[in-house]
């Protein structure tokens, strides 16, 4: 709870002003406010936090303004541009009218391009560019399906050359050829160990910026599962 | 003491939080209150949501001057900048987005197909899995409505324009020599590989004032940008092998291939009705080079070389020994286009084409050379004044030179040449008033100085959306063409041969199905005449043709009603007449078919990991002239029939076994007649019917991909 600090501090600040022999306290108190509040959270995490929060409520929408919000105030941070689109993206997965999943993915596209502009070949969003091809191969694969499924395969690879030890790109590079392997019938085990990889990628990964996208531990986890049922069936 | 503290503490709070509320209410056009649109102060962290009712009020701690954002999906993005406390009681009426997928657009005459196509008729693999159409695209083109089935020729023919009439574009650039030469009675191939493009856009009539010199039909094909990884293709074919080699590098990329066909072994397995002296044999060769410069410009450099030679004797009425046909053909094409965004939303986009065809030819004893150089030079400027406004507008110019040296029998030399030169230029205006409603005006100049002759072509196009799923477009225009070298070579006092277009369009869409009808009027004035029986140097010549063709285009593509099948079916209803060449009156010409219908269905059997196809041809019998009748272009040919079927075999993620047989039951099918030149001691004109060299083509091709990803395949490459 980022916000407690700070609420209580005004508390203080209410209960104080009752007591007027404690002024100098209380001016203590006013500049140790601001101070308190400047370092306790910038409106930055504040409107990032705001959002992440939105998002797990499952109130997409209101996350994507909020991103889009900030994104429009920190025009020099990836992250905002990169989650507006991020969310937006994955919520097109559930669409079931084109007109209403090509709006929302050219909405997203323009936010991917934006976080593009501003922090070059970065794999986070270059895996968002794959989601979103995915969000459209989904939705009609015998349309999207020829044309995106090779330009996925050369994000997975451009990707994959940049940061080769990424957690995230090693597990979309393997979710996807698993995919491929299991229209032709092919065995599964060797991407089963590249999600092994993409595992502990994930518990080394030091997780040193914040709001940056570190999730995909528990997805990784799932995948591996039922990887290992399929191929104890076998 | 305790007064003035607290007084300094309100004041503080106060300024601290000395707020504005921002209120108002979010519409769209027509008043309806949008829900959930994002209202905020740029730059600042302040805003909020409308609610159901479209209303929103949010505080502020901004002062002065400030941009405030409503945004919302399918509506265009509102700005306002004032002072902050004038930010009360807004009423913000949000403009559609005129981007998106449910948004009218300006489509008569025209289908599309590939990615960036809203309403696409052919999906960028149908255009080389067509059962019936080997891998040309130009035979998947064929089972769209307008075009007419002329089974000995193979080229386009639209809505009763001859197949010059169509001209194909290579991202923007004129293709001067599209077909590849075959014997009489031999269909022709496209010689442009089909997996070099990502979109086709093909108009039956109504274009662009962008495009020229073209009387019925333009093919516009746009080739790749940018290619996926690197890769080799390697295709073993019955009729011969090829091989492709695409490299990538971070800001160029090369993709070369060459193809070696050769006709020989399929023909002594099944042979045909000629007598091949030398088979069909072809070598050929691309390359595309393409380079990005900067981030958003393009330069794309595509070469292509080709060598065909055959030797033939076909069955003739009046010899009895048949005519004797040989060819030597190559032919050189380059194209070289760039594209780059300006300043200012501008955007720019230039080119230059140039073709070089050479063929030598033997007619029994006859000799022909014929050597044909032509260059398009091209430059379009468009400028984005807003997604409901661009201008674009260009120049162009066209050089040919044609020279053609006779030698007879006799060895009497005849050599004639040309200089034909034509300078254009155009502007067009794309245009949405809503949502609902579009147009597309042009005007198009065209100079000749071959002939002196200025013509000036109007070009309007609109849409309306008439429902949630239909809309319904007109279009009208003027179109000008150049009679063709045939006559240039002996005479140069024309003009430019006309249609008028006139076409209204009925579009219906819903969930993977499309519906279209689209009825048309054409209407032909200034077509060449002349006065014996092939052009010669002393026939008379004129522009006092004229004729007409007028139809209605059906179209029905259903993706959705069976599970893993799509199929489309298209109908032509054409009625048209014309007095051109050495027509003595007014007729029906024999290329135009009065019904043409097809049927094409595509079935994925994935625990096959096959597609199998199918397609079925209708065209009702073509016009031909009876000696023994005495009457002009009246008796009618048998109907055409053919059933043709395709299956493709994934083995393995990059090796595809593919097979396709055409006119599956051997109907045997007429392409018309050939009567003798002399009657016989009865007053009888004898005669013999012209069939197809073969009823069924079998075909069967490996294709094998090695990638460095092990994906990729040669899927559409068939």
């Amino acid at each position: 709870m980022h916000n407690q600090p700070k609420v209580m501090i005004f508390d203080e600040t209410i209960n104080s002003n009752i007591k007027f022999n404690k002024m100098k306290k209380i001016a203590l108190l006013l500049a140790f406010v601001c101070v308190a509040t400047i370092s306790a959270q910038t409106p930055y995490e504040k409107g990032m936090t705001k959002a992440f929060e939105l998002w797990k409520s499952n109130e997409s929408t209101k996350a994507i303004q909020m991103f889009e919000r900030i994104s429009n105030v920190e025009k020099d941070n990836w992250l905002p541009p990169y989650y507006a689109a991020t969310v937006e993206i994955i919520s097109a997965f559930e669409i079931k009218d084109e007109t209403v999943l090509t709006a929302k993915l050219n909405k997203a596209k323009s936010f991917l391009d934006i976080a593009d502009t501003l922090s070059k070949n970065n794999p986070e969003i270059l895996m968002s560019y794959a989601l979103l091809n995915t969000a459209y191969i989904a939705f009609d694969g015998q349309k999207y399906g020829m044309i995106l499924s090779g330009k996925n395969v050369a994000i997975y690879n451009k990707a994959l050359a940049i940061v080769p030890n990424n957690p995230r790109v090693v597990l979309g590079k393997a979710e996807w050829d698993m995919g491929a392997a299991k229209f032709f019938g092919q065995p599964l085990e060797p991407f089963c160990k590249d999600v092994k990889k993409a595992i502990e990628l994930f518990k080394k990964e030091e997780q040193t910026i914040k709001f940056y996208p570190y999730s995909g531990l528990g997805r990784a986890n799932e995948i591996l599962e039922k990887c290992e049922k399929k191929s104890s069936q076998n | 003491m305790k007064q003035f503290f607290f007084l300094v503490l309100v004041i503080i709070q106060l300024s601290l939080t000395a707020q504005t509320t921002i209120y108002g209410k979010v519409t769209d056009s027509k008043g309806v209150p949008i829900a959930g649109a994002n209202v905020y102060l740029d730059g600042t962290y302040d805003g909020t949501a409308t609610a159901k009712n479209g209303k929103f009020s949010f505080t502020t701690e901004e002062k002065g001057q400030q941009t405030l954002i409503v945004s919302f999906i399918s509506f265009e993005t509102f700005y306002t900048t004032t002072i902050v406390k004038n930010l009360s009681n807004l009423q913000i009426k949000l403009r559609d987005d005129v981007n998106t997928l449910d948004a009218v657009t300006v489509n008569a005459g025209s289908f599309k197909a590939g990615e960036n196509a809203k309403v696409t008729a052919l999906k960028p693999l149908d255009i080389v899995t067509t059962a019936g159409a080997m891998g040309d695209f130009i035979g998947a083109l064929q089972t769209l409505p307008g075009t007419s089935n002329v089974a000995e020729d193979g080229r386009l023919f639209v809505r009763g324009g001859d197949a010059e009439e169509t001209q194909i574009f290579v991202d923007g650039m004129r293709v001067f020599t599209p077909y590849s030469p075959t014997a009489n009675n031999i269909p022709t191939r496209g010689r442009l590989s089909p997996f070099l493009f990502k979109g086709i856009t093909f108009s039956t009539g109504g274009y662009s004032a962008e495009y020229g010199q073209a009387l019925s039909s333009v093919l516009l094909l746009n080739s790749i940008d940018e290619p996926e990884e690197n890769k080799t293709d390697i295709s073993l074919m019955t009729v011969g092998l090829g091989v492709g080699n695409t490299q990538k590098w971070k800001n160029n990329s090369l993709s070369i291939n060459a193809s070696y066909i050769n006709l020989k072994p399929y023909q002594e397995l099944y042979p045909d009705s000629n007598e091949w002296h030398k088979p069909v044999q072809s070598l050929g060769g691309e390359a595309v080079y393409r380079h990005k410069i900067n981030d958003n410009g393009l330069l794309k450099l595509y070469g292509a070389f080709s060598a065909v030679t055959f030797d033939v004797t076909q069955e003739d009425i009046n010899t009895e020994e048949g005519t004797r046909f040989g060819m030597k053909n190559r032919n050189l094409y380059f194209n070289a286009s760039y594209k780059d965004f300006l300043p200012n939303d501008w955007s720019v986009q230039t080119g230059v084409s140039f073709a070089n065809d050479y063929s030598d030819i033997d007619i029994v004893s006859n000799n022909v050379k014929d050597t044909e150089s032509a260059a398009h030079f091209k430059v379009k400027l468009s400028k984005f004044y807003s997604s409901r406004f661009r201008l674009n507008f260009g120049s162009e110019y066209f050089m040919t030179n044609f020279k053609e040296d006779y030698i007879t029998d006799t060895n009497e030399n005849y050599n004639f040449d040309f200089n034909t030169n034509i300078a254009a230029s155009f502007v067009e205006a794309n245009i949405f008033f809503s949502k609902k409603l579009a147009a597309n005006i042009g005007l198009r100049g065209e100079y000749a100085s071959l002939f002196n002759d200025f013509t000036v072509s109007p070009r309007v196009s609109v849409a309306y959306k008439s429902g949630a799923n239909s809309q319904v477009s007109l279009a009208y225009g003027q179109f000008y063409q150049n009679p063709k070298n045939d006559y240039l070579k002996f005479n140069t006092d024309f003009s430019a041969e006309n249609t008028s277009h006139l076409i209204a369009n009925y579009q219906y869409v819903k969930n993977k199905q499309i519906f279209r009808a689209e009825a048309y009027y054409k209407d032909y004035n200034h077509l060449v005449k002349y006065n014996t029986e092939q052009p010669l140097q002393t026939s008379n010549y004129s522009n006092s043709g004229s004729g007409f063709a007028k139809g209605l285009d059906l179209f029905w593509r259903d993706n959705k009603s069976i599970k893993n099948t799509e199929y489309w079916v298209s109908y032509s209803y054409l009625d048209t007449e014309r007095d051109y060449k050495n027509y003595p009156t007014k007729a029906t010409p024999s290329f135009a078919s009065q019904h043409n219908a097809s049927l094409v269905i595509k079935h994925f059997i994935t625990n096959l990991k096959s597609q199998v196809g199918l397609s079925y041809n209708f065209a009702s019998g073509r016009n031909y002239t009876d000696p023994n009748k005495n009457d002009f272009l009246s008796s009618k040919a048998k109907n055409y029939n053919a059933v043709n079927a395709n299956w493709a075999y994934l083995i393995s993620q990059q090796k595809i076994l593919y097979f396709s047989v055409s006119n599956v039951f051997g109907t045997q099918n007429v392409n018309g007649y050939q009567f003798k030149n002399q009657a016989n001691t009865n007053g009888v004109f004898e005669s013999r019917t012209i069939r197809p060299a073969a009823d069924r083509f079998f075909f069967v091709g490996f294709f094998w991909t090695i990638s460095e990803t092990k994906k990729d395949n040669q899927l559409d490459n068939l």
